[in-house]
């Protein structure tokens, strides 16, 4: 029990494909630079070492016959000289001429012995941090050897590096805007389907145009408006059951209420004419029950929003109007915006069970005389009073009627089922519970005060039908 | 008045029949579309009571077909279907009230009342015939403040003048007011009830045209 909610608490929200395929694009586009231009500089490094070492040769070859003529005319062949500059200069490239015991004989002017191979070898090689061509001359008794520090060309190749990636820290950003505008664009029809679905109601079954979607989605859309499609013809199997359900019932209860009122007429006062207004009070009861079982079926099992918004104050006119024939001793007042009307996605039907309900409740509740304190049962005061209804031009629905006040934990136990505030009233305690049945079906709000707004006593019922979206 | 019942369950229809009729109403029950346009056709109702899901079709087609045909007869809807949209259904369809099964007879008679009353162009269930004050919802008539008692006969004949004030009204209107079909009516039955009502309200209050009918003063 507690790993399921454990699972349930650490649900992700769903990722989104485009941001997703977004930020996918651009590290894939980032990746790929990346590569290209690790290639770009393994070539370049490889293309100017080759270009280094000729230089260096080449060095090497052009001052090695300068070198010999230089020492063959000295008087003393061992002594070593050192090249001066003309001028002050950065030299990358210095060299060593050595005899074939290893004394140096000419140097240039920067050159440290130190840095050289101590054996006088031919052709390239490399320390640590220098790269060395040498080659021999006069029979192998004078040989030269130019170096070259290799941080000369570790610079060049990132100097080239450095100018090939700084293009990238600019491109990455509009790689990643680009690759967003794109997927963007790109799933455009997904996106305007997702619209559509999140922007009806939860009553428009209607099927959800596919046009112009991806194959990869349109397979998805076309189940799913097989899926609404069934869904549409069960809720109306299920309403049609619901009102045929009701006339079969109604009639043969009418039949019944009806001949036993006849028979009431025809027998003189006395035990059996007791006993008729017992069974008839009692068809009255299985009448009222299989009502509100049906009303609850109904605001249970969905249909309670409609595709035509209808105007709920000309319907409230016409249901209080009923509830003041069919109540001709209770005082119903209606307060209504002037020249207004509002129009709701709730169901008719579904309006007029829940507002039949409420009054109901308020006809039953607030037109009881003095009822005692039991538990849960509420004491009503004087009878008459008047039931105050009230719709404003935002939706709100206020339906007052007189009663002592309910405290608190009572109000919150009045939604449930078969829970009465007073047990002397005649009802069910089903009358509510049909009420927030079909309040929450429908995204309105409803809210239980007492004592009401502005009262000492009293109870008030409060429904905000501007939630319904 | 002359009442058509369109009622096709049995035993609803047999008690309504029943208690109208014990109101001094002449009723005519037909449980089809069929058989109610059959009666249409040669009779004049001055209240129709109809049920709407039928055996042979919709009582709100019918309903249509009577207002499309120019009908002004006042209609009360009797039905199981309680839905409110069913309900502007038939109001928009041109029925004057709806009643929804179950209901109480005593509420069928009363909604009968005002819808007659509303008719006759007085909404007022408290009218003055001259010296006679008569109240049509509780059917008290009384002269001064002295009760006057009436059979149902002569309560619906009553009403049938009240109806229509000062329009002469022939022997045979007030037979087809007081009686349904198949109903044995003696050739002097009107004149009959004419004598008394004439002995209970006073002689003055009803005027006999001689061949043609008789009237009652305005109301």
């Amino acid at each position: 029990m507690n790993s399921q909610k454990i699972i349930s608490t650490q649900k992700k929200s769903p990722k989104s494909l485009q941001k997703t395929l977004g930020i996918g694009l651009t590290i894939g586009m980032t990746l790929l630079w990346m590569f290209a231009l690790a290639g770009a500089v393994y070539v370049s490094q490889n293309k100017l070492n080759e270009l280094f070492d000729s230089a260096l040769a080449e060095t090497a070859q052009r001052i090695m016959p300068l070198a010999v003529v230089e020492i063959i005319n000295r008087e003393d062949l061992t002594q070593a000289q050192q090249v001066m500059a003309f001028k002050a200069h950065n030299e990358p490239l210095v060299y060593i001429v050595r005899n074939n015991l290893g004394q140096i004989l000419l140097q240039s002017h920067n050159a440290d012995p130190a840095i050289f191979n101590q054996t006088l070898l031919k052709g390239f090689n490399s320390s640590a941090t220098h790269r060395f061509y040498g080659v021999s001359a006069v029979q192998d008794t004078l040989h030269i050897e130019v170096a070259e520090p290799l941080t000369q060309r570790r610079d060049a190749i990132i100097e080239m590096a450095v100018t090939l990636l700084w293009p990238l820290v600019f491109l990455i950003p509009f790689c990643f805007i680009g690759s967003w505008a794109f997927v963007h664009y790109s799933l455009r029809h997904v996106l305007a389907y997702r619209d559509e679905i999140e922007s009806r109601g939860s009553s428009d079954l209607s099927l959800i145009k596919t046009e112009s979607l991806p194959a990869e989605i349109f397979t998805i859309s076309e189940s799913v408006n097989r899926l609404l499609d069934r869904l549409r013809r069960a809720l109306e199997s299920e309403r049609s059951f619901t009102a045929n359900s009701a006339h079969e019932l109604r009639t043969p209860i009418a039949t019944a209420l009806a001949q036993i009122q006849r028979l009431q007429q025809e027998v003189s006062a006395g035990p059996t004419q007791d006993r008729m207004i017992k069974l008839e009070s009692t068809i009255r009861g299985l009448s009222n029950l299989s009502e509100k079982l049906m009303q609850l079926a109904k605001a249970e099992g969905g249909g309670l929003l409609s595709n035509e918004p209808c105007d709920l104050i000309s319907l409230l006119k016409l249901i209080t109007n009923d509830a003041q024939r069919s109540h001709p001793e209770t005082v119903i007042i209606l307060a209504l915006p002037k020249n207004k009307e509002y129009r709701s996605a709730i169901d008719p039907d579904a309006f007029a069970i829940l507002i039949r309900n409420l009054l109901d409740n308020a006809i039953k509740h607030g037109a009881i005389q003095n009822g005692a304190i039991q538990n849960r049962v509420i004491k009503h005061t004087e009878k008459d009073q008047p039931i105050e209804i009230s719709f404003s031009a935002n939706g709100l629905l206020t339906i007052v009627n007189d009663a002592s006040v309910i405290p608190a934990e009572i109000l919150t136990q009045l939604r449930q089922r078969f829970v009465r505030s007073n047990v002397s009233a005649q009802g069910m305690g089903l009358g509510l519970a049909i009420a927030d049945a079909i309040v929450s079906g429908t995204g309105a709000t409803m809210t239980f005060n007492s004592p009401a707004t502005g009262r000492v006593d009293g109870f008030e019922v409060s429904v905000d039908f501007s939630t319904i979206n | 008045m002359r009442i058509l019942l369109l009622e096709d369950a049995e035993g609803l229809g047999e008690v309504i029949h029943d208690q109208i009729t014990d109101e001094g109403h002449a009723v005519d029950w037909v449980q089809s579309i069929s058989h109610a346009q059959a009666s249409l056709r040669t009779t004049r109702y001055d209240l129709i009571l109809l049920d709407l899901i039928l055996p042979d079709g919709s009582g709100i087609d019918l309903l249509k077909k009577i207002r499309h045909a120019g009908e002004t007869v006042p209609v009360i809807i009797l039905t199981a279907k309680d839905q409110i949209s069913d309900r502007i259904n038939g109001l928009n369809a041109g029925a004057d009230d709806y009643l929804v099964k179950p209901f109480d007879l005593s509420e069928l008679s009363a909604r009968i009342a005002a819808v007659s009353r509303r008719y006759a162009g007085n909404p007022n269930p408290i009218i003055n015939i001259g010296t006679l004050e008569v109240d049509l919802t509780k059917h008290i008539i009384s002269r001064e403040g002295a009760a006057i008692n009436l059979t149902a006969r002569e309560w619906a004949l009553l009403e049938a003048f009240i109806q229509r004030p000062g329009i002469l009204l022939s022997k045979s209107q007030l037979e087809d007011h007081l009686y349904a079909f198949g109903a044995e009516v003696e050739s002097n039955t009107i004149e009959v009830y004419i004598s008394r009502l004439r002995k209970k309200l006073g002689k003055d209050q009803l005027e006999t045209v001689r061949g043609l009918g008789y009237r009652m003063g305005s109301v």
